[in-house]
Parts: C-alpha cells; sequence; structure tokens
C-alpha cells in the first residue's frame, strides 16, 4: 500500500528560498521564483491547450511570496509580491518540482 | 507433574501478544498487534484481561474479532480465564491545519451525488443514525442550500440556540444537526449567487460549535459547482461517499462528482447504489465503483418504509431498525467507518504543521 506524501512544516530559507519537510522524511528546497515561473492557473497555462502564457521576462527576478496558505487537503496557494495569487500548487506538482527525476 | 508447571510464569506478555499477532484486521491488512490495538494488558496468575481499540464503533467484524482473541489466549498452557473488552478511538483524519480546521471533529464525511433526487440526504439521515447508535459521535451539517431536507427528515422545528455569534446545533435521535432549513422560511425559494453561497458555507464550517464529533457527515448540495468546490477546499474533508440511484442517467452524473473529488484529492470512500430493485434495476452502482477503482459500499433497497420514515421525522434505521433497509443502512455505516479506517491508513500520521506562512522580507 503505497503511503501518500504530505508536507508537514513550510520553513522560509532565505530571502527567496523555500523549504518543505514532508512526512515521509523528505526534505526539499525550492528557488521561490521558479515555482512562480510554474505556476499553473489559467492565467499562467491556458486551459485548453496547455499552452504557456506566462512571459518569463515578466516575472521580477526578486519575486517573493507574501504568504502561503493551506487548500483544502491537498494543495497550498501564494499570494505573490508580484500581485498574482489565483496560482494553487498541489501536494503532487510540490513533489514532482522537488524531484525533477 | 503438568499441574506443576502450569504456574503463573508460564503465562507471559510476550506470549499472549505472539498468539494475538495471529489475528488480523480486515480492512486494514495487518494485525492488531502490529496495529497497537491491543491494551491494558493484564495478568493475574491464570486471569488475562485486555482491551482491543478498534478505529471505529461501527466495526462489522467486531464480534468475530473478540472471539478470535478469546480462542487464541485461552489456547495458551496456564490460562483459565479470559476477558476482553472492545472499545474503539476514532482516529483523527489528517488534514492541513487551517483556520477552518473544525477543533475537536474527528473527521469530516462529505455525502454526495452528481444529480439531485437520487435520495442522498435519506442515505445521509440513515447512516448517521446507524453511526450514532452503533456509539460514535456523530454531526450532521445540511449544506444542501438550495433545497435543505434534513430538519423534515429528523422532525426538527425548534431553531437553533445561539451563543454569542455561535450557533448550538439542535440534537435529534443522538446526532448533532445544523441546516440551511433551520434559517429560512419552508415556502420561500432561496436563490443563492456564487458569493453567499461561499459566504453561508464558510459560516456554517466557522460559527457551528460541533464539540467533540468522531464524525461530521456532510450533506452536499447536488452537482459539481460552487457550493461543491467550496467545501472540497475549504473544509477538512477526510473522506466521500458517492449516492447515485441505478440509473443510467444518475450514473453519469454521479461519475462526475467522484473525479471532482478526486482532483482535490479528497478520498473517495466509495459508492452507494440507493433504490436498488426491480423499479429502476441494479448493479450500476457497483459497475460505477469497479470503474473508477474505488469501492463498492453496498445497496439500499427500493422501500415504501424509507420514504415515510423520512417524511414522519424518524430516519427508517430508527423506526423500522430490523427492516432489510435498516440493516442496509447500518451495514453501510460500518463500509464507511471501515474505508475511512483505511484511507487514515494510507496517509501518514497526523503530525501536521499549520501550513500558513508569512514571508519575512
Amino acid at each position: 500500500m503505497s503511503l501518500i506524501p504530505v508536507p508537514i512544516q513550510l520553513h522560509q530559507k532565505g530571502p527567496q528560498t523555500l523549504g518543505i519537510s514532508w512526512s515521509d522524511g523528505v526534505e526539499s528546497e525550492y528557488a521561490v521564483r521558479d515555482l512562480r515561473l510554474n505556476c499553473r492557473c489559467a492565467h499562467c497555462v491556458d486551459e485548453w491547450t496547455a499552452e504557456k502564457r506566462l512571459d518569463p521576462a515578466t516575472v521580477p527576478m526578486d519575486v517573493r511570496p507574501k504568504k502561503i496558505e493551506p487548500v483544502g487537503r491537498y494543495a497550498i496557494r501564494f499570494v505573490w509580491s508580484d500581485g498574482h495569487d489565483t496560482g494553487i500548487y498541489t501536494f503532487d506538482l510540490l513533489r514532482k518540482l522537488a524531484n525533477p527525476n | 507433574m503438568e499441574v506443576f508447571f502450569r504456574s503463573k510464569n508460564n503465562v507471559t506478555e510476550s506470549g499472549i501478544l505472539k498468539v494475538l499477532s495471529q489475528v488480523m484486521d480486515p480492512d486494514l491488512g495487518k494485525d492488531i498487534v502490529t496495529l497497537g490495538f491491543i491494551k491494558n494488558l493484564k495478568i493475574e496468575e491464570s486471569k488475562v484481561t485486555f482491551s482491543v481499540e478498534l478505529t471505529t464503533p461501527a466495526c462489522p467484524v467486531k464480534e468475530d474479532l473478540k472471539k478470535q482473541c478469546e480462542d487464541l489466549v485461552r489456547g495458551l498452557e496456564g490460562v483459565e480465564s479470559v476477558e476482553v473488552t472492545m472499545t474503539a478511538q476514532v482516529r483523527q483524519a489528517y488534514v492541513a491545519p487551517s483556520k477552518l480546521a473544525l477543533p475537536g471533529v474527528k473527521n469530516v464525511i462529505a455525502i454526495a451525488s452528481g444529480k439531485g433526487g437520487v435520495g442522498k440526504s435519506t442515505v445521509t439521515a440513515n447512516l448517521a443514525v446507524a453511526l450514532a447508535k452503533a456509539g460514535a459521535k456523530v454531526g450532521l451539517m445540511d449544506a444542501d442550500i438550495y433545497g435543505p431536507s434534513i430538519p423534515l427528515m429528523f422532525g426538527i422545528t425548534d431553531k437553533p440556540m445561539m451563543e454569542g455569534d455561535t450557533v448550538i446545533p439542535v440534537e435529534k435521535h443522538g446526532v448533532r444537526i445544523i441546516s440551511m432549513g433551520f434559517f429560512i422560511p419552508e415556502d420561500q425559494p432561496v436563490v443563492w449567487r456564487g458569493p453567499m453561497v461561499h459566504g453561508a458555507l464558510t459560516q456554517f464550517l466557522t460559527q457551528v460549535k460541533w464539540g467533540d464529533l468522531d464524525y461530521l457527515l456532510i450533506d452536499m448540495p447536488p452537482g459539481t459547482g460552487d457550493a461543491q468546490l467550496t467545501i472540497s477546499q475549504n473544509a477538512p474533508l477526510s473522506g466521500a461517499v458517492i449516492v447515485t440511484t441505478p440509473q443510467q442517467v444518475s450514473l453519469i452524473d454521479a461519475r462526475k462528482g467522484l473525479k471532482m473529488f478526486q482532483s482535490v484529492q479528497v478520498p473517495v470512500l466509495g459508492v452507494v447504489e440507493n433504490m436498488s430493485g426491480f423499479v429502476f434495476g441494479r448493479g450500476g452502482g457497483q459497475k460505477l465503483a469497479e470503474e473508477s477503482g474505488v469501492p463498492f459500499l453496498g445497496s439500499i433497497p427500493i422501500d415504501p418504509r424509507v420514504v415515510e420514515s423520512g417524511d414522519s421525522g424518524t430516519p427508517v434505521v430508527e423506526s423500522f431498525s430490523s427492516s432489510e433497509s435498516g440493516n442496509a443502512f447500518r451495514t453501510l455505516a460500518s463500509r464507511v467507518a471501515a474505508e475511512l479506517s483505511i484511507a487514515h491508513a494510507r496517509y501518514h500520521t497526523p503530525v501536521a504543521k499549520d501550513l500558513s506562512m508569512e514571508w519575512q522580507s
């Protein structure tokens, strides 16, 4: 039976680095701008064609989260310093972004 | 000589745990010693007492497990009497803590259907009463804001009491109940716009004083729209039960409901086929469950007494407890509780910290 890992704690590791401790003991680290660039919301990724609509050049190099909130039992949401706040990051996506292999 | 060797020293805790580890929990697929169910083990000379703490008072194989434990321990050399007490401690579900976390509520279960008119509220009402009768602490939140029918089914005419800003649920047939029906006149249609739906449901989740509950059942509004999404994203759901009738038209919508919960990572505990029988046919619910890879929780036979009991304010599991429908609802309650325990076992222990944070710049 496979156990589904869930985040148990978020840590701010630097001005632009987020750390997540997972229930299975994995520790992952993210450059927050990469997370912003990987936003899957309808503004950033076309809902029908799945084509990426977000131009990385429009995202400030010093973008940071203002705050992070849990969504249901499957995701977290970021309110970003560039005003963007519609992206929902599922735990599944966060695991994939942490382990690209 | 034999009598001499059967001294108290022969009966050891490890010996008892060793034989008890042969007893399997059929739902969780592990033995009851590994699962940590054995509590308060005492050995006094040739007398052994212990309790077995299950994950739900509605365990379908409670008596069977008890007998297995008694027989195995009695078979040990030196044991003359065995006393086994069956208890239950409903496990707290894993939920990402949020401002809408419901303190004291161990499990929140959404009862949903894609389509209206499949008897979702009837199933919810009977499920709630069956769990309460099994000994669990149960709450019922009637979130069907368009057509709240729970007050009628429980025969509630009283308005809930207020305590400052919070609402105290009305208790009936052993279930603590809150419904939008308490707050709107019966003969007035409710026209809800999106933001109002969100606001009303959020109030239900935050301003009701539920107290300690093992299970809070949410009677969901039909469909897969705003209201459903509000609840699945904001309520700390531990699982969802999908209600359908055997008809194709109902099954198509049930499949949509099922997919919605799966897309937000709420475990689907299974599918119930309501109104099963010669009028609408049977078997559709089971097929849907199989196709979707979720458990089939059982069929509720079509029975006029179910409807009459609902209309008269006493759910059938109370008014005709030993009828075929009454039995079907009791079996359903056991299945739901068991599937919930299985779903818990798939997640890690609930040690999550609050996942909200303010970024320091």
